[in-house]
């Protein structure tokens, strides 16, 4: 089954945005891969075709590929229409980096800040990146939500306790 | 010259019968309070209110997990009350952490920072719980038993150090000055 007004949707978008790829999941739901440094042309695009609001951005971390995919979720309100736009980013600090999209959504600002202060992805352009945002100072700079940050051994460095979490046991008694 | 401490198992009774409380809704608990405080469970009728001003409060309480950057406030708001005063920790996190165990975030044991008088266990505990807490330590105070801030002075030394091991020396400097650089340019701002 088919949803005719999302694939004419996208139709087009993507006419106005040939590098891109998307589809449409299901019903109310598209997806699209964008290149990362089209980002903006192409939310510029999406702006167009009346996705006025920014939801979230997200980020996963994939380090087996060693890259960071963000996705940027937008929301179509009349048409109740919910599209993921998702581009893919080198992991490496020096080379993690983004062009903010902080002017076309002001919502983004409080965004991009979280995915940098988590994730270590630094957007260029949006100059509040170095306030100080959620994390205190002793985490700034590790990235926690990264997949190889040693949750573990950190926690027993930090907070001193620790037989409970010798992980030898069998069974956890918490 | 009066000997007041002859006057306190007076005192004691007065002040188990006036709680005025502060809460710091810090995580889920804090959807426990409104119905402990209106009609269904009402906690007003053991003299309880809910205080607005951290420079009055009787008993305080801290509602689910503590992460560090609100221990900092924690300690803050628990050195600005004045003396007779208690805390009443809610929940599996301030005990032991609880889900929480391998959070790099979440600390794990409160007790180690400020005294606790009484824990709930619980996760979440019910307002028949927290109301059998206050129950609880409403008789610790009466006998005496609910001694967190004489506890807190006699051994300032520890916890000092204790905070101080997690936070880092002079954190509360650090945390005053930090926001001044983003405030300054702000206001620059506004002035061109």
């Amino acid at each position: 089954m088919t949803w005719e007004v999302g694939e004419n949707l996208v139709k087009s978008i993507l006419e106005k945005a040939p590098y891109a790829e998307g589809k449409v999941r299901r019903e109310r739901r598209l997806e699209f891969k964008v290149p990362a440094e089209r980002i903006r042309e192409f939310l510029m695009i999406m702006k167009e075709h009346n996705f006025p609001l920014m939801l979230q951005i997200t980020a996963v971390d994939w380090p087996k590929e060693g890259e960071i995919e963000l996705v940027y979720h937008l929301m179509n309100i009349e048409l109740g229409t919910h599209a993921m736009v998702k581009t893919r980013i080198p992991r490496d600090l020096d080379k993690a980096k983004m062009p903010t999209v902080r002017d076309l959504y002001p919502a983004a600002e409080t965004y991009e800040r979280d995915v940098h202060d988590f994730f270590g992805v630094y957007f260029e352009g949006n100059e509040k990146m170095e306030m100080p945002w959620i994390l205190d100072d002793p985490e700034q700079g590790l990235y926690p939500h990264r997949k190889d940050f040693d949750m573990l051994g950190y926690v027993k460095k930090k907070y001193k306790i620790l037989d409970r979490f010798d992980e030898n046991k069998d069974r956890y008694v918490i | 010259m009066v000997d007041w401490r002859l006057f306190e198992p007076l005192f004691n009774w007065a002040r188990k019968k006036s709680l005025w409380i502060v809460s710091f809704c810090t995580g889920c608990g804090g959807i426990e309070m409104p119905p402990l405080m209106t009609s269904r469970y009402d906690i007003e009728r053991f003299g309880i209110i809910p205080d607005p001003s951290p420079r009055q409060y009787d008993l305080f309480l801290i509602t689910g997990y503590v992460t560090p950057k609100t221990l900092k406030r924690i300690i803050i708001t628990y050195e600005m009350a004045p003396d007779p005063k208690w805390v009443l920790a809610h929940g599996s996190c301030p005990l032991n952490g609880g889900i929480y165990w391998d959070s790099y975030n979440a600390i794990k044991h409160l007790d180690k920072y400020i005294p606790v008088d009484v824990f709930i266990a619980g996760c979440m505990p019910r307002p028949e719980a927290v109301l059998d807490g206050i129950h609880k330590l409403m008789e610790m105070i009466e006998n005496g038993e609910a001694d967190g801030w004489k506890r807190y002075k006699e051994n300032y030394e520890w916890y000092r150090k204790n905070q101080e091991e997690l936070l880092g020396e002079g954190w509360r400097e650090k945390e005053a000055r930090k926001w001044i650089p983003w405030l300054m340019d702000k206001k620059k701002e506004v002035k061109e």
